[in-house]
């Protein structure tokens, strides 16, 4: 897999910032005691990245991750998503950002499992109101790109966790949003499955510049990403730029 | 978009068919029981009425005014004939029966007791009332002028039996007191003591020359083509036949406790119907519930990729639309197989004398469809209407601790 020309044509081709956070704070209260989560973060992440955000457990990385999907409100700071300030929108306004430029792959089951993998795939372009045809296209050739065009009609039930996770890939990316965000998306998969997807994701972020980022403690993550930052008590730091390409 | 719902919803609720299953039933067999109650209580009310119609007083009664107040013998019916006339006439009547009616004492050789003396049209009289069918031992009137039907009852108290002598004494119209001499040609059991006690009945004929009213009469029964005509509060009969000084009223006037009666019984059933889709309601909220809660991961999920409030509301309707689809169909059959079940056989519950008349027929379910498809049709909008409250909970749920609670 030719990784790097690929990496190489995509950054150069734009180097446009996808979302901006600063001085992004989050405060819990958990039984009446203020948790901070996340203490005040300024973060830039580029179109075309493919980064991954670690840290231990309850370090923030679900909270911080959350913030920038539009899932929770931030106590203070805001984020920026291609120019547009998302901290300050409404619930409508977010719940239509995030269907039209978020993508989510969250940690597992996170497919519909009532729906067939197609059904799943097509879900979001349904609710973006795009036509019956083109969404059969388009599931089409997701579903070729991530080697599951033969399980088009089968429920989640009947894949394993690998082949969940592909089709929650291909969900994200289909509906083409500028940010796909995996929390923890080889959490229950075994290292060869993790390996593999993380492989095809690599691939698939090489051939459409779509911005990857992740949280993740998983070392095969931390190996294929370009960049990997780390958060710590809620506070963003050690930016690791030696494995930007 | 509605269209996947629609099939989303249907999928969740086929996912976890036992639960579906035992929820159907549950709103099913209460949806059955609101439809046995009310083929039973159309089935009570029928009774009752026919019952309190066919005993004795006939759909409709005319009267002199004044005479079911005071009894007085002396206000017979005027123009009986023109009446009669109208009557033939009328397309409601299917049959009618003049009487005459009067306080008397029936005296055996040996004691005498209170009647009131019933002079009834022999050839009439069993289009209207069960004086036929009711004579049990000995004959029916045939016209002869020394026929006296009297009650078990009556004969018991007195030591009389069939072609025994008993005296009818009784006031004239125009004052004075007049006896007569009557056979006893049968003895009849309505079940009722006002006629098994109290009631001797003779030829109209008889009647009129003991009271000094040949040709006159106190009252006129008249049968209609249904008793139910009766309960049109617009029925012109009152008004037509309520002349000359007359007065004409049918059996929701004359009955009046049997009226309070099946309107108690609608309140009750409506009560009963209150309780029971509560009951069903609050089923079905925590039935959906329970499900939305199982579904957390997946409801913050949908809520993650964009899926409005409205969607996943309309999600959880559906979802409880289809319940009701599941119980009103379960419900239904249910409820149409007991039914069509009593309605055959019908259900005995004995005998009850209510306001002198006797309720010892069994009550059969009276299976009509025009009422009863209420039953599931309001039972699917109520479970629908159930999923409300779960479903603007689930679309109310943030999706960041949606998924957090979940994990």
């Amino acid at each position: 897999m030719n990784t790097n020309s690929a990496n190489t044509d995509c950054a150069n081709v734009n180097t446009n910032n996808v979302i901006v956070t600063r001085g992004l704070k989050k405060t819990y209260h958990d039984n009446g005691i203020p948790v901070e989560a996340v203490r005040g973060i300024d973060f830039t992440l580029t179109k075309g990245e493919f980064t991954a955000i670690i840290g231990p457990s309850g370090s923030g990385k679900t909270t911080f991750l959350n913030l920038m999907a539009g899932l929770d409100s931030p106590t203070d700071g805001e984020v920026e998503l291609s120019g547009k300030l998302i901290s300050s929108m409404s619930g409508k306004e977010l719940s239509n950002y995030r269907r039209d430029h978020i993508g989510f792959i969250f940690q597992a089951y996170n497919l519909f499992p009532v729906l067939t993998v197609e059904e799943n795939i097509e879900y979001i372009m349904l609710l973006q109101g795009i036509h019956k045809k083109e969404r059969h296209e388009r599931v089409m050739k997701i579903l070729q790109q991530v080697e599951m065009e033969d399980y088009a009609h089968r429920l989640p039930s009947k894949l394993s966790g690998g082949q969940q996770q592909r089709v929650a890939v291909a969900r994200a990316m289909v509906s083409r949003p500028k940010l796909i965000i995996a929390d923890e998306p080889t959490a229950n998969l075994d290292s060869r499955t993790s390996g593999d997807l993380l492989d095809m994701m690599k691939k698939l972020n090489e051939e459409t510049c779509m911005t990857f980022l992740f949280s993740t403690h998983d070392e095969i993550v931390m190996k294929r990403a370009r960049k990997v930052v780390t958060i710590r008590d809620g506070l963003l730091y050690n930016t690791d730029k030696s494995r930007e390409e | 978009m509605f269209a996947r719902l629609i099939l989303i919803s249907w999928r969740n609720v086929m996912k976890n068919r036992r639960r579906t299953i035992i929820t159907g039933v549950a709103i099913g067999v209460g949806l059955a029981a609101m439809m046995f109650s009310d083929a039973l209580f159309a089935g009570m009310s029928t009774l009752m009425i026919e019952s309190t119609t066919d005993t004795w007083m006939g759909d409709a009664q005319i009267h002199r005014e004044g005479f079911r107040e005071t009894a007085r013998i002396s206000l017979t019916i005027q123009q009986p004939l023109k009446i009669d006339s109208m009557l033939a006439a009328d397309t409601l009547a299917v049959a009618s029966t003049g009487r005459l009616i009067s306080p008397a004492s029936l005296q055996s050789a040996m004691e005498m007791k209170p009647v009131t003396l019933m002079g009834v049209n022999n050839r009439t009289e069993s289009q209207i009332s069960m004086l036929e069918t009711a004579t049990s031992t000995g004959s029916y009137l045939s016209g002869d002028s020394m026929e006296i039907i009297i009650g078990y009852k009556l004969a018991e108290d007195m030591d009389l039996v069939m072609g025994d002598i008993a005296v009818i004494t009784a006031a004239m119209a125009d004052s004075g007191f007049s006896s007569r001499m009557f056979r006893i040609s049968g003895i009849c059991k309505f079940g009722s003591d006002q006629y098994d006690r109290y009631t001797a009945f003779v030829n109209i004929q008889s009647a009129g020359s003991l009271l000094g009213l040949t040709g006159e009469l106190h009252e006129i029964a008249i049968r209609f083509q249904n008793p139910m005509i009766a309960m049109d509060p617009d029925l012109p009969f009152q008004t037509v036949f309520s002349v000359h000084g007359n007065k004409a009223e049918v059996w929701p006037v004359l009955a009046p406790q049997i009226t309070s009666m099946i309107k108690m019984t609608s309140v009750s059933l409506g009560i009963q119907a209150a309780i029971l889709f509560g009951l069903v309601l609050f089923g079905i909220v925590n039935s959906l519930f329970m499900s939305v809660y199982e579904r957390m991961y997946e409801f913050g999920v949908m809520k993650a990729v964009g899926t409005s409030k409205r969607a996943i509301t309309s999600m959880v309707l559906l979802e409880a639309f289809w319940l009701g689809v599941a119980g009103s169909l379960i419900g239904a059959l249910i409820g149409f197989g007991v039914n069509h079940y009593f309605a055959g056989v019908g259900i005995s519950f004995g005998e009850v004398d209510f306001s002198g008349v006797m309720f010892d027929k069994p009550i059969y379910t009276t299976v009509d469809w025009s009422r009863l498809w209420i039953y599931p049709v309001a039972t699917l909008i109520f479970t629908t209407l159930a999923g409300i409250y779960p479903g603007i909970h689930a679309g109310n749920l943030n999706p960041s601790e949606a998924i957090r609670k979940s994990l």
